[in-house]
C-alpha cells in the first residue's frame, strides 16, 4: 500500500513529472461555443489561437464529482490511499467536486486539500507531496506537509489587462483597480486563495521589479517558479532579473494551463516562491 | 527732536491699518513690474500676483475694524488673514513675515521704533523657518538685509518714515546683489521678483506716512512713552538683537483642552478666560467646548475651566521652547469659531476615513484622474493660479480623516501646502510631488492596506520615477540656458528646464520626447490641455506611436489651462 497523489489540470505538470511520480490528473474544462476542451488536451499555442478567433470568450468549468470518483475508485481498487491537492476553492469549485467524490468513494482513504493556489504553486505542492509519498510517508503526514507548505508559497502575477479576470468573474480584490482612469499595470496576488490587488504601476518593467522585490533573500539554492501565458519574451526578462538578483535561485518556467489562461488572458507573467 | 511734535514716533493700530491698506493698494499698482521679473517665461503663478493676492487677503477686513484697536491686534488680524490667503511660495514667505511682525507687536497698544525693529527681527525668523531649504539671493536675503539695515539705523535719532527709508534702501542694496547670489537670476538678467515685492510692500507702507501724521492710535502719545523710548535709545541698544532675549514672554503657554459636560456655558467660559491670555478660542456646544489660549499662567486656565466641566486632551506647550526648537507650528492662529463649528458639523456627517488624500490639480481632466486614483478632494489650482493656503486648509477640513496625504503637484504650491499642513489639527504628510504627472505617479502607490507612513514614503519615491515634460508658450522675451525666447513662442520644458523654443506644438512634443527617452522608458502619458482638440491630440498620438514603436502611448484629456501638453515619461 502506498499513497497516490491526485491533482487537477491547472497544476499543468508535464508528462514526464506525472509519470515519474505516478500522479493522477483530473482536468477542468474550457467551453467554447462549438466544443468543450478538457484543460491541457491541446497545445497552448493552438488553444490561445482558438481563443483569439472565437467571437465569444470561452468559459471554464470544474470537473464533476464523477470525474474525480472515476480516478479515485481506480486507485482505491489498487489498495492505495489518496491525497488530492486541488486549485484554490477561492477561484474554482473543483475542491467541492473532489470532496463530494471522496465522500462517495471512500472518505477514510481519500484526503482532499484546498491548495489555496494554482498553477506553479499547486504544481510545487503536488511534486513535494509525491516525493514524500515516494519516501513512504503516510496520508496524514503528507497532508500535514502540504498544509504547511501551501501557506508559505506566494504567487504574484501581472496580467496585461484586467478584462479577462473581470469577464470570468475572478477579479476579486482587484476590482478596485478597474475604476482608475489612468491606465495601470495591475500587480496581483493570490491572497488566501483569492485574486487580490497588490500594487499598481505604470509600466511592465516596474511591475516586474515589483514582483521580483517580493522574493525573499534565501541562502543556498531555492526554487523560483515563473509562469506565463503567451508572454515568452517578458518571462525571459523576468528570469534574467531574478537570476541577476538571486544567482542561486533555481528558476523554472511554467506555462499556465488554458483554464487559467482563459481567466488571466494572454500576456500574463507571474512568479511563485516560498515566503521564507 | 521735539517730543510729541515728532511725527512717526509711535505707531498705533489705526496707523498700521492705514499702512497695510496703502501698501496693498500700492502693491496692486506695481505687481506687473514684479511679474515681469519671473525668470522663466512660462505662464506660471506669477510672483507679483501671488504677493498682491496675499496682501489683499491680509487687509481684506481691516477697514471694518475700529481704528482704535491696539497695533498688536491689527498686526495679528492682518497676519492671520494673510496666512489663509497666502498664495505661491513668495506669498507664503510674505505672510510668514507678517506673522513674525504680529508676534513682535503682540500685546502692544502702540509701537515705537524699537518695537518695530524687533517685530522685523521676528518677521525674518518666521520667514526663514517657513522655508525648508532657505536659498540666498531670494526674498529671504532681501528681508534679512532690511532687518539689518533697520537695526543699525535705530541707533540714530530718526523718525518712523526715516526708518522705513533706511529699510527700503537696505533692501534695494540687497536686491541688487541677488543676481550675484543666484546664477539663474544673473543669466536671465533680472533681480529676484519676491525681493522686489518686499520692497514694493515697504514703499507702500512708507507712502501711507507721507503727509500723514501718526496718531499713536488716535490717542496722544504720552510723554512717558516718549521718554522711555528716548532713554532706551540713549542707553544704546545692542547692535545685534538676541531673539531669545527679546521674546515677549507674557503669554508663553499655548494651552489647549476640551471641556466636557452638559449644558456648558460657552459664552460665560469665554468671558472667564478672556483676561488670562491672548489668541483665545472657545468653540463648541453644550456638551463639549474646545479651548485654545496663549496664557501667562496655564494653571489658572485649567482652574477656570474645571469650574465648568471635566477636562480632556489637555495640552500645554511653552511656545518659547517651540520657537527655539522650530516647533512653532502648533502655535496655530485663531480659527474663526463660526467657521470651525460649521465645518465640524459638515464633516461629522461624513463617514470617517482612515486617511484623506488631497491633490492640487488644474484642469477637469486631471481632477477626474486624481479622484479615480483615490484622491478624496481636489483643490483647483496649480500652474496658472496658485491656490491660497485657505483653499488647501478647507479641503483638509472637509475630509473626515485625522491623517491627510497632501499632493501640491506644483513647486510653487509647495510652501502653501506646507503652511496649510501647519494650520490644521491633523497629521498631514506633504508628498514631494512638484508636477501633476509626479502626483499621478505617486498616486499609483496609494494602497489602503499599507500604513499611512508606508504610503507616504512610497508615494514620495514614485513621484520621482516620472519625467515631466511641458509644452506651453512664452509669456515674455527671455534668454534661458542659452535659448532665446520671444514672447508668444511655443516652448518646451523637460523637468523644469527650457529646451526648445519657436517650434510648433507637435514638433516641440517630439523633440522633447527624443531628448529625454532612454531605453528605460516604456510609457508616454500625454495630457492635452485647453486649446487642443481631441482630434489634434489623437493625430499627435498616432505620430508618436510611429516614432516610438516600442513604447506605449497613452492619451488623456487633462483640460489644463495654458499648457498645450503635459507629458509624463516613465
Amino acid at each position: 500500500m502506498t499513497v497516490r497523489i491526485v491533482t487537477d489540470s491547472t497544476a499543468f505538470l508535464d508528462k514526464e513529472t506525472l509519470e515519474k511520480y505516478n500522479i493522477a490528473v483530473v482536468p477542468l474544462y474550457v467551453n467554447f461555443e462549438d466544443e468543450v476542451i478538457p484543460d491541457g488536451s491541446i497545445p497552448n499555442a493552438e488553444f490561445f489561437e482558438k481563443m483569439k478567433r472565437s467571437a465569444k470568450l470561452p468559459f471554464t468549468s470544474q470537473p464533476s464529482p464523477g470525474d474525480f470518483a472515476k480516478v479515485f475508485e481506480k486507485i482505491i481498487e489498487e489498495d492505495n490511499d489518496i491525497v488530492t491537492i486541488v486549485i484554490s476553492s477561492g477561484i474554482s469549485g473543483t475542491y467541492d467536486s473532489a470532496i463530494n467524490a471522496a465522500k462517495a468513494v471512500d472518505a477514510k482513504r481519500i484526503a482532499v486539500v484546498d491548495s489555496i493556489l494554482t498553477s506553479a504553486g499547486l504544481a510545487r505542492l503536488v511534486v513535494e507531496a509525491a516525493e514524500a509519498a515516494a519516501q513512504g510517508k503516510t496520508k496524514e503526514e503528507i497532508v500535514a506537509l502540504v498544509e504547511d507548505k501551501k501557506r508559505r508559497l506566494r504567487i504574484f502575477f501581472v496580467p496585461d489587462t484586467l478584462e479577462y479576470l473581470k469577464k470570468g468573474g475572478r477579479i476579486g480584490g482587484a476590482q478596485a483597480l478597474l475604476g482608475t482612469l489612468l491606465k495601470v499595470k495591475p500587480v496581483l496576488y493570490l491572497n488566501n486563495g483569492k485574486v487580490d490587488s497588490y500594487d499598481k504601476v505604470r509600466t511592465m518593467k516596474k511591475a516586474l521589479e515589483r514582483i521580483v522585490n517580493e522574493v525573499p533573500p534565501t541562502e543556498g539554492p531555492f526554487p523560483v517558479m515563473l509562469v506565463h501565458a503567451e508572454a515568452g519574451p517578458t518571462v525571459e526578462t523576468l528570469a534574467r532579473m531574478v537570476n541577476e538578483r538571486f544567482p542561486e535561485a533555481v528558476i523554472t518556467v511554467h506555462e499556465l494551463s488554458p483554464v487559467i489562461g482563459t481567466h488571466t488572458g494572454p500576456g500574463v507573467v507571474g512568479i511563485c516562491f516560498y515566503a521564507q | 527732536m521735539s517730543g510729541n511734535d515728532n511725527p512717526g514716533l509711535l505707531l498705533g493700530g489705526g496707523d498700521l491699518r492705514a499702512m497695510f491698506l496703502e501698501a496693498t493698494e500700492h502693491f496692486e499698482q506695481h505687481k506687473e513690474v514684479i511679474n515681469a521679473l519671473n525668470v522663466f517665461p512660462v505662464p506660471d503663478g506669477d510672483t507679483g500676483t501671488n504677493m498682491a493676492l496675499t496682501l489683499q487677503a491680509a487687509s481684506a477686513n481691516l477697514m471694518e475694524l475700529p481704528s482704535d484697536l491696539p497695533v498688536g491686534e491689527i498686526a495679528r488680524i492682518a497676519a492671520r488673514n494673510s496666512l489663509m490667503g497666502a498664495r505661491g511660495n513668495s506669498g507664503v514667505i510674505l505672510s510668514q513675515l507678517l506673522q513674525g511682525i504680529a508676534r513682535g507687536l503682540s500685546g502692544k497698544e502702540t509701537a515705537g521704533l524699537s518695537e518695530l525693529r524687533r517685530a522685523f527681527q521676528y518677521g525674518i525668523v518666521y520667514a526663514y523657518k517657513a522655508v525648508s531649504r532657505p536659498v540666498e539671493g531670494t526674498i529671504l536675503t532681501v528681508a534679512r538685509e532690511i532687518a539689518r539695515g533697520s537695526r543699525e539705523a535705530i541707533n540714530k535719532s530718526i523718525n518712523m518714515a526715516e526708518l522705513l527709508d533706511v529699510a527700503i534702501a537696505s533692501g534695494k542694496k540687497a536686491l541688487e546683489r541677488t543676481p550675484d547670489l543666484l546664477p539663474v537670476l544673473k543669466e536671465a538678467g533680472v533681480v529676484d521678483a519676491g525681493g522686489l515685492g518686499l520692497i514694493v510692500f515697504l514703499e507702500g507702507c512708507l507712502k501711507s506716512m507721507s503727509g500723514h501724521r501718526l496718531t499713536g492710535n488716535k490717542r496722544e502719545a504720552s510723554r512717558g512713552d516718549f521718554d522711555r523710548g528716548k532713554t532706551l535709545e540713549a542707553e544704546g541698544l545692542p547692535k545685534t538683537v538676541n531673539l531669545e532675549d527679546s521674546f515677549d514672554d507674557r503669554y508663553p503657554y499655548c494651552t489647549e483642552l476640551i471641556v466636557k459636560g452638559s449644558g456648558l456655558l460657552l459664552r460665560s467660559l469665554r468671558e472667564a478666560l478672556e483676561d488670562l491670555g491672548v489668541s483665545l478660542l472657545v468653540a463648541g456646544d453644550e456638551e463639549a467646548i474646545k479651548v485654545h489660549i496663549h496664557a501667562a499662567n496655564p494653571g489658572r486656565v485649567l482652574e477656570t475651566c474645571i469650574g465648568y466641566g471635566t477636562l480632556h486632551n489637555i495640552k500645554i506647550d511653552n511656545m518659547i521652547d517651540q520657537f527655539n526648537n522650530s516647533l512653532w507650528s502648533s502655535n496655530r492662529p485663531q480659527v474663526d469659531e463660526k467657521d470651525a463649528v460649521e465645518a465640524r458639523k459638515i464633516v461629522e456627517g461624513l463617514p470617517k476615513k482612515e486617511r484623506g488624500v488631497i491633490a492640487v490639480a488644474a484642469g477637469s481632466g486631471f481632477a477626474s484622474v486624481f479622484l479615480s486614483m483615490g484622491a478624496d478632494k481636489i483643490v483647483l489650482g496649480g500652474q496658472s493660479m496658485n491656490p491660497p493656503v485657505k483653499d488647501i486648509v478647507d479641503a483638509m477640513m472637509e475630509v473626515n480623516a485625522e491623517k491627510i496625504i497632501l499632493l501640491p503637484n506644483n513647486s510653487n504650491v509647495q510652501f502653501a501646502a506646507e503652511q496649510a499642513a501647519k494650520l490644521v489639527d491633523k497629521e498631514v504628510y506633504v508628498v514631494d510631488a512638484h508636477s501633476m504627472l509626479q502626483g499621478l505617479a505617486s498616486m499609483t502607490a496609494l494602497d489602503h492596506r499599507r500604513s499611512l507612513e508606508e504610503n507616504f514614503v512610497e508615494m514620495c519615491l514614485r513621484s520621482r520615477q516620472v519625467k515631466t515634460l511641458e509644452v506651453t508658450y512664452a509669456t515674455r522675451d527671455a534668454k534661458v540656458s542659452g535659448i532665446s525666447v520671444k514672447k508668444g513662442d511655443i516652448i518646451g520644458l523637460a523637468e523644469g528646464s527650457l529646451l526648445f523654443s519657436g517650434l510648433t506644438v507637435e514638433e516641440t512634443v517630439l523633440k522633447l520626447l527624443h531628448a529625454v527617452i532612454t531605453e528605460d522608458e516604456q510609457i508616454i502619458t500625454l495630457f492635452y490641455g485647453e486649446g487642443i482638440t481631441e482630434d489634434d491630440a489623437e493625430i499627435l498620438a498616432e505620430r508618436l506611436k510611429a516614432e516610438f514603436p516600442d513604447l506605449e502611448i497613452e492619451l488623456y484629456c487633462g483640460g489644463q489651462p495654458l499648457y498645450y501638453y503635459l507629458i509624463g515619461v516613465e
